[in-house]
């Protein structure tokens, strides 16, 4: 697994082994990667075809999203990192130009005007390209500059980070928002921002939130804080899927109810079940056991990830991959505490195995720039 | 900006980064940790609970309605059917917003606002949460292809299959048959614990006539069973059953095709038949005219129909005329002259001389004769019993009557079910009055009088008899004295039903059986006695019935009768000018029997035929009598009476050797 120290070792020595491992060099690909985001995607594609309720069709489009995905990480793994380095500045800015037209032209769907219809493109959400966008940005600007860094770089880090976030806000697009955002303040962690800044940041935000859930919060987003509390408030309401996917959850027991066999989901009590609510699906029919399956092959991929920053040869590349598998955790963790009842509901998808569209590829795109991170680094 | 490559120390930036990573690092595993504890928390700890409230929200045990038993007449004809209809239903709890959803609905097919109250009424009655309330009965394709389409804008609304009650004779069998109709609220709270779970789920009850009285018997046991409902309330699957036991079949000694002959005898009258066989007490045709449409209330029927039923003041459709009262009017006489043979007040040779009017000793009042106000004037004559009859002969039976007195009258008629009801299963019928000393004191408080007896014995004043009552003496009289009391059911699942009659009727007893043959034979003369030389001394009814047929191959017993509605005095009556109106002229009544005075074979039917405002009793209420016995004995038994003569004669002779 250890192909850095493997590599070193066997210098010279075996043949075949080095010509293996060039293919996969040549290909700039990483082959744990690769088998955990495989596996993943499989037991994902299984689990949706039982939550859409055996539709072949469902299944399929997915599929395809995935192949698509695939096939856009290995392209942008021939890139070298360090082209996405040069053109970091001018990606933001187009980023931010798209978020600005969108205002403009932008389609709505599912209340959301995030959507851009450029003529001879599909059309697609610029607020997803920011996803990465963002943390490649803040991975050139503070990689260039001495860490930890100083107090006015984190002040021009804040803007770069707030004015995107700011845009897609605008669209009604908070899940989206919150997400750029983390991938941003994500390179700032990982760049040494020093701990009392955090601290008091987090101080200051806990001390905020209550002014923001009295004077700010849309009434939709307080039913969520209040029904996360006691979904009992109003159980067919605001708390009818939180209180149904607990006892999807809860009635999987240790081994589930099989596949196919979930009679909250097959039964339609559970709303969003291909979509966001898919781990209730996947904890009622294989319980407790197919749950901490699915946690462990996140784990591998997580630990796979931070090791291709801690080896990165560069500081852009080790903050870049840094945010990239910090931001995946960051979806893997929020909607499968959301949909047990740890954190309050918000609309996120759990990656890899909720159905969609954009959200996918971009998810791979990440996982194209880890590869290029960790092929790319010793051929120079 | 020179100095910012110098300041950059790489290996402690690498340092920085990996202890930064590092405590990533440990932030996910405690996140990943804490999510585990929830996790097992809600599989592991709470398993039972979740487990339970999974099956909570998917399994329903709910009820399945019995087929309701058919009703099938003594030809094996269906008289009450179940057919299959689609309902439109809500569950009132799995709708967000009522109006909202009627609304809606109502832009897809149309509700009147009589369906809204209506479904709101259902709604207001004590229902168990999570039961499914009809809003539409009988939905159609394309209603049901609208609903079909737009399920999912549609939580709570569901089609339902149901059977429900059809009358393939509609009007013919309304009032003795009776119609289901849904349940009431009165009848939800009268329900003991085992009824209301036993009506668990069914919509309907019979309200009336044959359906309510063996409403038992009909409905059946409820049955049960679990199912999985999704979360739109719709069954996916049966997962445990228990049968409901299907009510029982029954048949009826309803005869539909003398039903059907009954009520076109009655032509545009206003009235009721009862027609009983005599042999087995089966009430072979019980018709009141005009009928309704019992499937109406079946699916609800609508304010606006409803309310033309119960306005029409004249024709009062909804009104059981076959089961309620009338004044008998000179019907009563056979009855009155056999208790005066029996308590012997007159003999065979009795007579009066009759001057047309009837007057009690020391009073002024002249009771005059009502059959002759519209004929020529004075009186019968010469007059015994017999004539009395055929003639029916008023001021015979006022003298007969002050001599018997009340006590005796009263006595004597409540032998043949006067003033009380002696149907075995139709126990709505009403009693009428036989009037009686005690009677008057308790419910006008006035003592009896004697003119009050005088007008009792035409069958006027107090007395007041259903047609049922008066099919069920003619019956009796036909049976000489034999009580076989009058009942609808015959068969309960092709078993011969016999009724087990905890108080049951003695029969008329008379000193000398002779009495009957001479009663017979007076009330054939009515029918059969023809015009000869003297005055008056034809049968009343033998104008209307044996010469409109002279070849009438039986004969028939009977009694026709007129009663006065209001008292309209005889210069009106016989004045060509004034025009009676309808609802003021008399009712016009016939009783008779058939086959009489056969040595062969014994009467088959017994008829009461009642006429509102028919005026003549023998040329109005006769004729019908005589086609509904004709349609019995020759269509339906197809008697043949020729042969029976002949073989008849054939006995005789064989005797005589």
């Amino acid at each position: 697994m250890n192909n850095q120290d493997f590599i070193r070792q066997s210098d010279g020595l075996d043949s075949q082994s080095r010509y293996t491992q060039s293919i996969w060099r040549t290909l700039h690909t990483d082959p744990p990667l690769l088998v955990g985001i495989s596996v993943l995607c499989g037991f994902g594609l299984f689990v949706l075809f039982s939550a859409s309720g055996g539709d072949v069709s469902v299944v399929r489009r997915q599929g395809l999203t995935m192949v698509v995905g695939f096939v856009v990480m290995i392209i942008v793994a021939q890139f070298n990192v360090h082209f996405f380095r040069q053109w970091a500045p001018t990606l933001y800015a187009a980023g931010v130009g798209l978020l600005g037209l969108v205002l403009v032209i932008g389609v709505e769907a599912n209340g959301a005007k995030s959507w851009l219809d450029l003529p001879g493109l599909p059309s697609f959400q610029p607020s997803e390209l920011m996803k990465f966008v963002v943390p490649m940005l803040m991975a050139w600007y503070l990689a260039s500059r001495p860490l930890p860094p100083r107090f006015k770089h984190l002040f021009w880090s804040a803007v770069l980070i707030l004015v995107p976030a700011a845009l897609i806000i605008i669209q009604n697009d908070t899940g989206t928002a919150i997400m750029v955002t983390m991938s941003g303040i994500f390179v700032v962690l990982l760049a040494g921002i020093r701990w009392r800044i955090v601290i008091a940041g987090f101080i200051a935000l806990l001390l905020a939130s209550p002014a923001w859930f009295i004077f700010l919060a849309q009434e939709h987003q307080k039913n969520r804080i209040l029904t996360f509390f006691n979904p009992y408030r109003d159980p067919t309401g605001a708390g009818y899927n939180i209180i149904q996917s607990q006892i999807a959850i809860g009635s999987g027991g240790i081994y589930g109810k099989g596949w196919g066999e979930g009679a909250q989901s097959h039964l339609d009590f559970i709303p969003e079940s291909n979509t966001d609510f898919i781990l209730a699906v996947l904890a009622e029919e294989f319980g407790l056991l197919g749950v901490l399956f699915l946690i462990s092959m996140y784990l591998f991929v997580l630990v796979r990830g931070c090791y291709i920053a801690y080896v990165a040869n560069d500081m852009f590349s080790r903050l870049l991959a840094g945010s990239i598998i910090l931001t995946f955790f960051f979806y893997v963790f929020v909607n499968m505490a959301m949909v047990s009842g740890l954190l309050p509901v918000i609309g996120l998808p759990l990656p890899l195995m909720s159905r969609g569209g954009t959200s996918v590829v971009t998810l791979f795109i990440g996982f194209g720039l880890l590869m290029s991170i960790q092929t790319h680094g010793y051929s120079r | 900006m020179a100095g910012k490559w110098q300041l950059k120390d790489h290996e402690a930036e690498r340092a920085l980064f990996s202890h930064r990573l590092a405590v990533a690092g440990v932030f996910v595993l405690l996140l990943f940790a804490a999510l585990i504890i929830k996790l097992i928390n809600l599989q592991v700890s709470q398993y039972e609970y979740f487990s339970a409230r999974s099956d909570g929200n998917r399994l329903h045990s709910q009820y399945v309605p019995p087929a309701r038993g058919l009703i099938y007449d003594n030809r094996g004809q269906l008289l009450a059917d179940n057919q299959p209809i689609f309902n439109l239903t809500i569950v009132q709890e799995q709708v967000a917003d009522l109006e909202e959803t009627l609304d809606y609905l109502d832009s897809l097919i149309d509700l009147s606002d009589d369906e809204r109250e209506q479904f709101t009424n259902r709604l207001r009655r004590n229902r168990v949460p999570f039961t499914s309330v009809p809003l539409r009965y009988v939905l159609s394709e394309v209603d049901k292809s609208k609903i079909a389409v737009n399920n999912f804008k549609l939580p709570g609304i569901a089609i339902e299959p149901q059977f429900v009650r059809q009358y393939p004779f509609a009007d013919l069998t309304a009032h003795s048959v009776g119609y289901v109709s849904e349940i009431n609220r009165a009848e939800l709270e009268s329900f003991d614990e085992e009824e209301r779970e036993n009506y668990g789920g069914t919509n309907h009850i019979g309200k009336t006539g044959i359906e309510r009285t063996y409403e038992d018997l009909l409905h059946g046991r409820v049955g049960y069973e679990i199912v999985e409902k999704n979360n739109r309330g719709q069954v996916m699957r049966r997962l445990d059953r228990t049968d409901p036991i299907a009510g029982k079949n029954i048949s009826l000694y309803l005869d539909s095709q003398l039903q059907i002959v009954a009520e076109e005898a009655l032509g545009g009258f206003r009235g009721a038949v009862v027609a009983i066989d005599p042999n087995t007490g089966g009430i072979l045709a019980m018709v009141s005219k005009p009928g309704f449409d019992p499937n109406l209330f079946v699916t609800g029927i609508s304010t606006k129909n409803y309310s033309v039923l119960v306005t029409d003041e004249i024709n009062t459709p909804l009104f059981d005329r076959s089961t309620n009262p009338y004044p008998p009017g000179s019907t009563v006489k056979p009855f009155l002259g056999l208790g005066g043979l029996q308590h012997g007040l007159v003999d065979y040779e009795f007579t009066i001389e009759d001057p047309g009017y009837f007057r009690l000793p020391g009073v002024s009042y002249r009771w005059g004769d009502y059959t002759l106000r519209t004929a020529i004037g004075g009186g019968h004559g010469h007059t015994n019993l017999q004539k009395a009859i055929y003639q029916s002969c008023d001021t015979f039976f006022y003298d007969l009557g002050n001599r018997m007195g009340i006590d005796t009258m009263h006595s004597f008629m409540s032998q043949f079910g006067f003033g009380e009801n002696f149907a075995v299963d139709i126990n709505y019928a009403r009693t009428g009055v036989l009037p009686s000393r005690d009677w008057k004191r308790e419910t006008r408080g006035e003592p009896w009088y004697p003119g009050d007896t005088i007008n009792s014995s035409i069958g006027q004043g107090y007395m007041w008899a259903t047609p049922l009552q008066l099919a069920t003496a003619a019956s009796i009289i036909a049976n000489k004295g034999k009580v076989v009391q009058p009942r609808m059911l015959k068969a309960i699942d092709g078993e011969p039903y016999l009724p087990d009659i905890r108080d049951p009727v003695s029969d008329v007893l008379v000193n000398d059986p002779d009495y009957w043959r001479y009663i017979e034979e007076s009330m054939t003369m009515v029918v059969h006695r023809a015009y000869n030389d003297v005055f008056r001394e034809y049968g009343t009814a033998y104008e209307a019935i044996a010469m409109e047929d002279r070849e009438m191959p039986y004969r028939m017993a009977g009694k026709s009768g007129s009663a006065q509605v209001v008292g309209i005095s005889q210069e009106i009556l016989q004045s060509e000018d004034i025009q009676v109106s309808d609802p003021n002229k008399d009712h016009a009544l016939f009783i008779s029997y058939a086959p009489a005075e056969s040595p062969n074979i014994k009467p088959q039917i017994a008829i009461a035929v009642f006429v509102e405002n028919g005026e003549h009793g023998s040329s109005v209420a006769g004729p019908i009598a005589k086609s509904i016995t004709d349609a019995y004995l020759l269509d339906i038994l197809q008697i043949d009476f020729a042969a029976l003569d002949s073989a008849g004669d054939e006995l005789i002779a064989l005797v005589d050797e």
